[in-house]
């Protein structure tokens, strides 16, 4: 508190209201040069820690600073790494692609799928190729994978195609080993959600172990050869005595396809070399192990015959047919290869 | 130690710690043309509590910090002080203004004044220093009074004008 008596106005205020006055103006009317030496004096005696104090101030004020845009830097760094793996994926899967156009032996035309915020979405696929790239309907649509589906209908600049998620879809289509012919279609019974197909109309007598690889035969003019459709994964039913169903895990996944091949013409070729997966590299290893003992046993009997030849001539006696030498069994060699499948009448697709 | 010293100590207390805002707190707050000048409110309670030879001798020393810190013309911030805290001081003893709001005018209306005198000692330019008085002065005058009247309203017992008998 200060009392109002300190503040009586006397002399000895007007005299320091003078001098301060006198001394402001002073330096107000002296050279700058001259002003700025005394603040430069002041600055680095009297008052150096107001301003220490200020520069903490405005380091704190500039660190905050910098600290928002740091953070907002690494913000935007962690978004943007949020795209990485699935930008990486769709690199990966356009390799992929890109090495398949390299394999195949029959025109094609690249198309992005355009996913649609649908359930039904995975069903019909639209794709952004038409009839201006030269897509008419019933064109195969494969992924690197292996088969997605077919060209439903085409437009100019897009078509649609149905994918073998489709109640409707069907292909004729024998297992890698080539001992069993069926037709595949979509199955009722998909497990957690996930599409399923199933491999139907397979003899009984004709059993299919797991893990065997199912393609498309052929037949029916729709699809191409050799195309990978599904891995044998289980036992749906049995029609006792004549048939079995088999569950098929899908090759190709038409919910995650972003880029598809549509082929064009030459549906008569085989493709099988164009989809080279581990059981149909296993299936040719096997091929080639059989082909190696059928020439074995042959080389077997064939000396067998001669060694029989050189007794019978030594003997002088009437020539005696070689009965060891038996022809290599049919329906062993690996369609793949052009070997001739062993097969009760084939199904035919029935898509078309 | 008398009442009467306590109190001194006090004000210098509030004082200091006006002059520590204003190094410390008003860097960090928004746009400098508009945040509050504690050094001001500092002088402007001090005049109104002091003599007329005592406030010109402070806002002399509070000019020359403005100065010394400031890059604008030598001399003018001391002039501009120098002047507000006399007239700051005599316009106490004309009107006695025991109202907070009144003190909070006070402040308001002395720093509209040392931006005057600031800008046209300076020798600023005129339309710039229209800008100044219409736009950011007032803008600064009413943060500064705000934060006055909240010194003043935490401080109020120290504060409070006390007429000797």
């Amino acid at each position: 508190m200060v009392s109002s008596s300190d503040r009586r106005y006397t002399r000895r205020d007007t005299v320091l209201f003078l001098l301060c006055l006198g001394l402001s103006l002073f330096g107000l009317f002296s050279p700058p040069a001259r002003g700025h030496a005394v603040a430069d004096t002041l600055r680095q005696t009297v008052l150096f820690p107001l301003v220490w104090l200020q520069t903490r101030a405005e380091e704190g004020r500039t660190s905050r600073v910098r600290f928002r845009q740091v953070t907002t830097e690494r913000d935007s760094t962690a978004y943007l790494a949020q795209f990485l793996p699935s930008l990486r994926a769709e690199n990966e899967r356009l390799r992929q692609l890109l090495r398949l156009s390299r394999r195949l032996n029959t025109g094609y035309v690249p198309a992005e799928v355009l996913h649609q915020p649908q359930v039904m979405d995975s069903r019909t696929l639209l794709l952004s190729a038409g009839a201006r790239d030269g897509v008419s309907v019933f064109s195969p649509v494969v992924a690197p994978e292996g088969l997605i589906g077919v060209v439903l209908s085409v437009s100019t600049k897009s078509a649609v195609a149905m994918s073998w998620a489709h109640p409707e879809f069907r292909v004729s289509a024998f297992t890698v080993s080539g001992n069993a012919f069926g037709v595949v279609a979509p199955s009722n019974e998909g497990r957690n959600g996930e599409g399923a197909l199933e491999f139907r109309g397979v003899p009984y007598r004709d059993s299919v172990p797991l893990g065997t690889l199912v393609l498309s035969s052929g037949l029916g003019g729709v699809f191409p050869k050799g195309v990978p459709v599904g891995t044998v994964i289980g036992v749906v039913r049995e029609e006792a005595g004549w048939e079995r169903v088999y569950r098929l895990r899908p090759a190709a996944n038409p919910g995650s396809a972003s880029h598809v091949l549509i082929l064009l013409g030459g549906r008569s070729n085989d493709l099988g070399a164009a989809f080279p997966s581990d059981s149909l590299l296993e299936a040719v290893r096997l091929d080639s192990i059989g082909r190696l003992r059928r020439a074995d046993s042959l080389a077997q009997a064939v000396r067998a015959a001669r060694a029989a030849r050189r007794d019978s001539v030594s003997r002088a006696s009437p020539l005696q047919g070689g009965g060891a030498a038996q022809p290599a069994q049919r329906g062993t060699g690996s369609p793949i290869l052009g070997g001739s499948p062993a097969a009760p009448a084939p199904a035919r697709d029935s898509a078309q | 130690m008398s009442p009467n010293r306590v109190s001194r100590v006090q004000l210098v207390m509030v004082m200091l710690l006006l002059l520590v805002l204003q190094f410390y707190l008003r860097p960090r707050l928004w746009d400098a043309r508009i945040s509050p000048d504690f050094l001001l409110i500092a002088l402007m309670l001090f005049a109104m509590r002091s003599s007329p030879g005592v406030a010109a001798l402070a806002g002399f020393a509070v000019g020359l910090i403005a100065d010394t810190l400031t890059p604008a013309r030598f001399g003018a911030g001391a002039l501009a002080h120098t002047l507000v805290g006399y007239l700051g001081s005599w316009g106490r003893s004309v009107f006695f203004a025991d109202n907070i709001l009144v003190n909070a005018a006070f402040v308001a209306v002395g720093l509209w004044v040392r931006d005057l005198i600031v800008l046209i000692a300076s020798g600023t330019d005129h339309r710039q220093v229209l800008t100044e008085l219409t736009l950011y002065s007032p803008l600064q005058a009413l943060t500064t009074a705000g934060f006055a009247l909240v010194v003043l309203i935490t401080f109020q017992n120290m504060f409070s004008i006390r007429l000797d008998t």
